[in-house]
């Protein structure tokens, strides 16, 4: 039992350091851009088509489920106000965040523990280049800024999903959508959305490439990094949405 | 190499310009409906209840939107103090004296500052200026009405519920008729005959029906009268013939009248004779006597006829009588 709770502590302090020791790298030359610009052509750029993809699922198909028990008490008209919280308060960030953390944490939990067992890590470290400059910062600056930027698409693609579910029943001009849209939510929201998605896309690269530069050695160590990447964002997510909505909620 | 690099900064960027034009337009879109960009001027006002209205809500002119609640917060005991911004440009529009009620943009909308009233005389709002609140009509003004409404609701229910009392008790015309067996056979011998007397009345129309066949058919008098000018024409002689028979009859009743007038009267013969009693005693009498005098004379008279002297004369006579007789008869 003992035993036990020492790992969880060495672990702990181990997450501790990696952490530190990326704000140091982050902060300090040599910036390697063209490795995050890389990175984020990866991250981004690759994973575009499926977030977007999934983005417009989740609006038309949250609309068409909504829509029967607001037109119960024959509210239909408040649907886009209903689809415009939904999606830019909670499900913008949160969806973006979890098909994230699926394609891109596997990615890099599955690349970064192959390099560690092929020792391309310390092949790195000998050839004099600063392998978590290049391999950890890079990717951890990507994801933070390419899921906020891919968490937009999800919020406009979701709302168009939202209004073509709309206009399929009702007519509704696209400015009178946009209209009641932004009526029901204020600045304040999509700062939150913001803050999210830069909070989620932080925990996708930091999760990832902690899982995958400790990695075991050995074939099933990637198996295992690439698996616990997903999982450990996935959670993590959950986690801090559950927290930043209780912080929001008292900042009112 | 190096243009493949080249293409995915390309890509990157584009991708991050586009993702952010979306944040940005989304911010503004917000912003601009929240009048946070445009220039606003500061208006307050007091209310002693404002009813949930909330920062952020709108206030409206005419209808239109012109501004944001910007601030609620407590001025005294009785007073709530609301700090609203109005769009610069809707200020000109907007004048001094006008009054800020609540309502709600709704049934069961936001509740919202709705600025009423505005007279041209009076110069414009200006920033930091202070308006006067009102009543709020709408939804409470309605609500009101619609308890006065329930109220005589209740009454009548009550009324409805006395007399629906009355009825099964058999209280009044129509509790009685509604209770009592007797008047319901009243009815049903009363129904039946009405049904007779219908029946009747059917026939009597079908009568009717047939004289009328009848009369318009090109016979009978009233036809003759009614489409025979000649016929007419001659009526019409002898209606003005009879009213000159009337008018002489009319006369002939003036004339009668005075007559009988002068039969009432006592001053002439015919007028004592018909009025005064002793008159009439007397002639009475007088016709008496005569009567006698009449009897004597008869008695005479046959006493004169077997008198010798005449008795020749009467001889002759009846032999002329009895030859007279034979001829008429040959």
């Amino acid at each position: 039992m003992a035993k036990k709770i020492e790992t969880l502590l060495l672990e702990f302090a181990k997450i501790h350091r990696f952490l530190m020791r990326f704000f140091r790298e982050v902060v300090s030359p040599p910036y390697e851009f063209k490795e995050i610009i890389r990175q984020c052509y990866e991250i981004g750029w690759k994973s575009f088509p499926l977030i977007s993809l999934t983005g417009f699922i989740v609006g038309f198909v949250f609309t068409k489920q909504s829509r029967p028990s607001l037109e119960e008490f024959g509210a239909a008209s408040w649907l886009p106000a209903l689809i415009s919280i939904a999606i830019v308060r909670a499900l913008a960030p949160l969806v973006t965040a979890l098909i994230a953390s699926g394609k891109v944490g596997s990615q890099i939990g599955a690349e970064l523990s192959s390099m560690n067992v092929t020792e391309q890590i310390d092949a790195m470290e000998v050839s004099g280049t600063n392998p978590f400059k290049f391999l950890i910062v890079s990717r951890i600056i990507a994801t933070t800024t390419m899921i906020p930027v891919l968490c937009f698409y999800v919020a406009g693609i979701g709302l168009a999903g939202g209004y073509l579910s709309i206009i399929s029943k009702d007519q509704l001009s696209i400015l009178s959508f946009i209209t009641q849209v932004f009526e029901a939510i204020a600045p304040k929201d999509i700062f939150a959305m913001v803050f999210r998605a830069i909070v989620f896309g932080f925990t996708i690269g930091f999760v990832s490439t902690y899982v995958g530069y400790y990695s075991s050695k050995g074939t099933e160590g990637v198996g295992k990094a690439a698996n616990s990447a997903v999982v450990a964002s996935m959670f993590i997510v959950f986690i801090e949405e559950l927290l930043i909505v209780q912080v929001l909620a008292l900042m009112g | 190499m190096a243009a493949s690099e080249r293409k995915r900064s390309i890509i990157v960027g584009l991708f991050t310009f586009i993702g952010l034009i979306i944040l940005v337009a989304g911010i503004l879109v917000i912003g601009t409906q929240q009048n946070k960009f445009s220039k606003n001027l500061t208006v307050t006002t007091y209310f002693k209840d404002v009813k949930g209205l909330k920062v952020g809500n709108n206030v409206w002119f005419s209808g239109v939107k012109v501004g944001i609640i910007k601030e609620i917060g407590f001025e005294s005991v009785e007073n709530v103090r609301v700090i609203m911004n109005v769009e610069e440009k809707s200020s000109k529009f907007i004048r001094k004296d006008v009054i800020a009620t609540l309502s709600s943009d709704g049934l069961i909308g936001n509740a919202i500052i709705s600025l009423v009233g505005g007279t041209e005389s009076f110069p414009q709002i200006k920033d930091g200026d202070e308006i006067k609140s009102g009543v709020s009509g709408g939804m409470d003004a309605m609500l009101a009405t619609l308890q006065v409404n329930n109220e005589n609701l209740v009454e009548i229910t009550k009324n409805f519920a006395a007399l629906s009392k009355n009825l099964l008790e058999g209280k009044g015309a129509v509790g009685a008729m509604m209770t009592d067996e007797t008047i319901a056979n009243n009815l049903k011998q009363s129904v039946s005959s009405l049904n007779g007397t219908m029946t009747q009345a059917n026939q009597a129309v079908n009568n009717l029906v047939t004289l009328t066949n009848k009369l318009n058919s090109n016979q009978g008098l009233i036809h003759e009268l009614s489409t025979d000018t000649a016929v007419f024409a001659s009526l019409r002689e002898s209606a003005a013939q009879l009213q000159g028979v009337t008018q002489t009859a009319s006369a002939l009743m003036s004339n009668l009248n005075q007559t009988t007038e002068r039969l009432n009267d006592k001053d002439n013969a015919i007028g004592v004779l018909t009025n005064d009693p002793e008159a009439a005693n007397e002639i009475k009498q007088i016709l008496k006597n005569l009567n006698l005098s009449t009897e004597k004379l008869d008695q005479n008279m046959e006493a004169l006829q077997s008198n010798f002297l005449l008795r020749g004369f009467f001889k002759k006579k009846a032999k002329e009588e009895a030859e007279a007789a034979k001829d008429s008869i040959n």
